[in-house]
């Protein structure tokens, strides 16, 4: 009987026949090595974006992403400085206010350029904050307050208020579901087409490819010195491409080749290699955001606010940034819910914060007499830094006494749960840097996940809200500040920064929290 | 025959139907929800009832099934929750991507997988084949998006010989966008490949022991001619059916390699989808993937008709 396995090659093929096969099948495999040159102008920037942004529309999203776009495409009445307080953009000046803080009169800047070659008025502002007003949920809310909005004149805007709303030029300054100021004419629902005022206009959008922004040659700018998004504003760069690189290492390789000019949001274990490679360099956004852990204080064992005090003792905030964040670099454990730049910074209450004190923790827990009801941490692996916060957060709680359980869901899960206190009894959120405390997290509001409404944190807030004296309203942020350590409806861990990398090429990039690529030019 | 192909016609519409009907209620039975993801944080429960009434997330799930069955019977897949556009447009604007990388990817795993397969078989126990099936076995193994951080950090970085990511500039000609493609197909063909070489040398082991080889071998036919016509030949029904699955897999889209190269890839639309919950999104473009499965499935039993005329369509 034939051997096949031993006899064939004896049989068929030699080692001869084998090499040309190969060498035949590999000719074939072979691709062209070459390819055409990236073709690319010298004024042209190729930013490396962590996604698609959902829409263009800056006022159908809260997503960083989109308004980190429409920034350069839009602007508001008022904007943010370098120390993110607001200062005029659109508007001519600040505003004048009334005596009772009711009263807002507001003018806006003559000569302002559209897209569409048209100059802007008043009705264009009417017509944008009304949009805003009605679409957005920061809109929404400062809508509650506002009284009427009238023209007065082609290039005047008085706002009368029913109570005084405190934060609305900051409200209105906010880059996130922000009150963009647009051509009344464009303004529709989903919007077609986005004629702005800003110093690049939209040119092209490919779904997953790529934003194109191009100069505006008519823009008017101001004429005060740069000042964070404030001042002047000038495009020097011809074109932005905001590419979606959802991969944190692909924008990492793509900054390091040379082929994007910008990259955001990098893995912060890139930051040795950004820093050592000589065509590109490191840009650390700092504070960028925080971390919190959201307490539900309608049920279970968290309803009881001294448990709730036993879990703040167990916490080591130090510990579980570490995991989150790998390097002190990149975040700060703080108790002061603002930067020292603030006038909202304060420690106050802020001993109860990183204790990490397990036997502590375990002392309340017995007074508490907490039955051993299992806490369970409602958390995301779309976030990585979540995670591992949880399963730190996870072993701080053992230590004290608590029985845990790790829910680990997808996002989407963890949005919708959250909103259902049967389903958690703390879980794992993060929000983005903001200047006032009315902002965000939402647990300052009315009816936000978790369920917090007290006496003391109406009394607190009510106070707050009610002044409108930027100095008297840091001392009474001091207060609330105090509650929130008292109550403890939600956890603030810290800051954390974001990382950015550009190419060496690029100069005059300011860091704040969105890039801002006016005043950015390329060598 | 045409009897024959009506029937699968008729068969290709019912598993359709089935296919629509379990995506429409396995995606339903997630939890998440999307008015809520799209609002944020700061929206209100009226806010996100509001916005969940405008896209009819409010209907009970049945009135939405059929509401849903009524407009894909008329063509019509629906708009995007998020994208603001038709279902079928967001799909069509990534298509030529994922068809392009798929048409490549499995190009280059059969011609790596064929002449592999053929090699290992015809060596059978020797150094070759030890060498192919060790490498294939590696090809299998390598996670997809290791293989392409490596060849982008080699290939793209290091050489800088390829693009690190992306389906081109603006304006860029097919030629440019076709060259994006080269480290992306590459990965996916070497990873395909292991198991083209698997089945291929399979197949031949079995066609090889039959007795009109031997015949053919004591006739004195050239050991070529045996091997690649009429050993191969016969051993390709089961070659053509894992070549058809798996370039209806990566026409499907290849979620990882897409989203490490950064390529506007249907498997990026539907990942995006999924964690956004962006129902007619999902539904859509799993019924467009089951559509291709099946028409290629069907294509694959008209090539065994032609390949091997004992098989009946």
């Amino acid at each position: 009987m034939l051997d096949l396995d031993k006899d064939m090659p004896q049989q068929g093929w030699s080692r001869r026949d084998l090499a040309k096969f190969i060498a035949g099948a590999g000719l074939f495999a072979t691709l062209p090595a070459g390819g055409p040159a990236l073709a690319q102008g010298a004024k042209s920037a190729n930013l490396a974006m962590i996604g698609e942004p959902q829409t263009l529309d800056p006022m159908a999203s809260t997503a960083d992403l989109v308004s980190g776009i429409m920034m350069h495409v839009y602007e508001s009445l008022y904007t943010w400085d370098s120390d993110l307080n607001p200062k005029p953009m659109l508007a001519a000046d600040m505003p004048k206010v009334s005596a009772n803080g009711l009263g807002y009169e507001i003018e806006i800047r003559k000569g302002v350029k559209l897209h569409s070659g048209r100059d802007l008025d008043v009705e264009d502002v009417i017509a944008s904050l009304r949009r805003w007003m009605d679409m957005t949920p920061r809109g929404k809310a400062v809508a509650a307050s506002v009284d009427k909005m009238e023209a007065r004149g082609s290039h005047g805007l008085a706002i009368s208020l029913k109570a005084p709303v405190p934060a609305l030029l900051t409200h209105m300054a906010l880059p996130s579901g922000y009150a963009a100021i647009m051509a009344k004419e464009s303004i529709a629902t989903p919007l077609v087409s986005f004629v702005g005022t800003g110093p690049y206009k939209f040119q092209e959008r490919r779904p997953d490819q790529f934003v194109i922004l191009t100069k505006f040659d008519g823009y008017s700018a101001r004429s005060e010195p740069a000042n964070g998004y404030a001042g002047k504003r000038e495009a020097k760069i011809t074109e932005l491409r905001f590419i979606p690189v959802p991969n944190p290492n692909t924008r990492v390789e793509g900054v390091v080749a040379g082929q994007y000019h910008f990259a955001e949001q990098l893995p912060v274990d890139s930051y040795k290699r950004i820093a050592s490679t000589a065509s590109i360099k490191p840009l650390l956004v700092m504070p960028y955001g925080f971390p919190y852990f959201v307490l539900n204080t309608k049920q279970g064992p968290f309803a009881d606010k001294k448990i709730r005090q036993a879990y703040q003792l167990a916490l080591n905030s130090t510990e579980m940034m570490l995991a989150a964040f790998g390097d002190e670099r990149f975040f700060k454990a703080t108790a002061a819910h603002f930067p020292k730049a603030s006038p909202f910074n304060s420690e106050a209450g802020g001993a109860a914060y990183n204790k990490g004190d397990g036997a502590a923790a375990k002392k309340l827990l017995a007074e508490a007499k907490y039955d051993g009801s299992v806490i369970r941490i409602l958390n995301s692996k779309q976030f990585e830094f979540h995670h591992r916060m949880a399963l730190v957060m996870a072993e701080n709680l053992k230590e004290a006494g608590f029985k845990v359980q790790l829910d680990v869901v997808d996002w989407a899960t963890l949005v919708q749960r959250r909103a259902d206190t049967n389903l958690y009894d703390v879980y794992v959120t993060h929000s983005s840097f903001l200047p006032e405390p009315m902002l965000s997290p939402p647990q300052l509001g009315v009816g936000a996940p978790g369920g917090w409404e007290t006496p003391a944190k109406t009394a607190a807030l009510a106070a707050f809200n009610a002044e409108s004296d930027p100095v008297k309203r840091g001392a009474l942020w001091a207060k609330v500040q105090e509650v929130v350590y008292d109550e403890v409806p939600y956890i603030r861990v810290g800051d954390f920064a974001a990382l950015s990398a550009t190419s060496a090429r690029m100069t005059g990039l300011v860091p704040m929290p969105s890039p801002a690529f006016w005043n950015v030019d390329l060598a | 025959m045409f009897a024959a192909i009506a029937r699968r016609l008729a068969g290709m519409l019912a598993v359709m139907f089935i296919v629509a009907t379990m995506v429409f209620f396995l995606t339903r039975l997630a939890p998440g929800d999307p008015a809520s993801l799209m609002l944020g944080d700061q929206a209100t429960a009226a806010d996100i009832a509001e916005l969940r009434k405008t896209y009819g997330l409010d209907q009970p799930v049945v009135v939405q099934y059929l509401l849903w069955l009524k407009e894909i019977a008329s063509g019509n897949l629906g708009q995007s929750i998020f994208l603001q556009r038709p279902v079928l447009q967001a799909i069509g604007e990534r298509a030529e991507p994922t068809f392009f990388l798929a048409l490549f990817s499995i190009l280059i795993a059969s011609l790596i997988g064929i002449p592999c397969g053929i090699v290992s078989a015809v060596w059978r126990g020797q150094k070759a084949d030890q060498a192919v099936s060790g490498l294939a076995m590696l090809a299998a193994s390598i996670p997809s998006f290791w293989l392409g951080l490596l060849f982008i950090q080699f290939f793209a970085v290091r050489l800088g010989w390829f693009p690190v990511a992306g389906y081109g500039d603006p304006g860029a000609g097919l030629a440019q966008r076709l060259y994006h493609l080269i480290l992306p197909a590459t990965v996916l063909g070497i990873v395909n490949s292991a198991l083209i070489t698997r089945f291929t040398r399979a197949s031949m082991l079995d066609v090889l022991s039959e007795d009109y080889v031997r015949t053919a071998r004591a006739k004195g036919l050239p050991e070529n001619r045996i091997v690649l016509r009429h050993a191969l030949g016969n051993a390709l029904v089961p070659i053509i059916t894992v070549v058809g699955l798996t370039a209806a897999l990566l026409v499907g889209g290849a979620i990882i390699t897409e989203t490490v190269f950064g390529l506007p890839g249907i498997g990026n639309l539907v990942v995006s989808a999924v964690l956004r919950r962006d129902y007619p999104v999902i539904q859509g473009a799993l019924i467009v993937i089951a559509g291709i499965y099946v028409v290629i499935n069907f294509t694959i039993d008209v090539i065994y008709t032609l390949v091997d005329p004992r098989v009946k369509t």
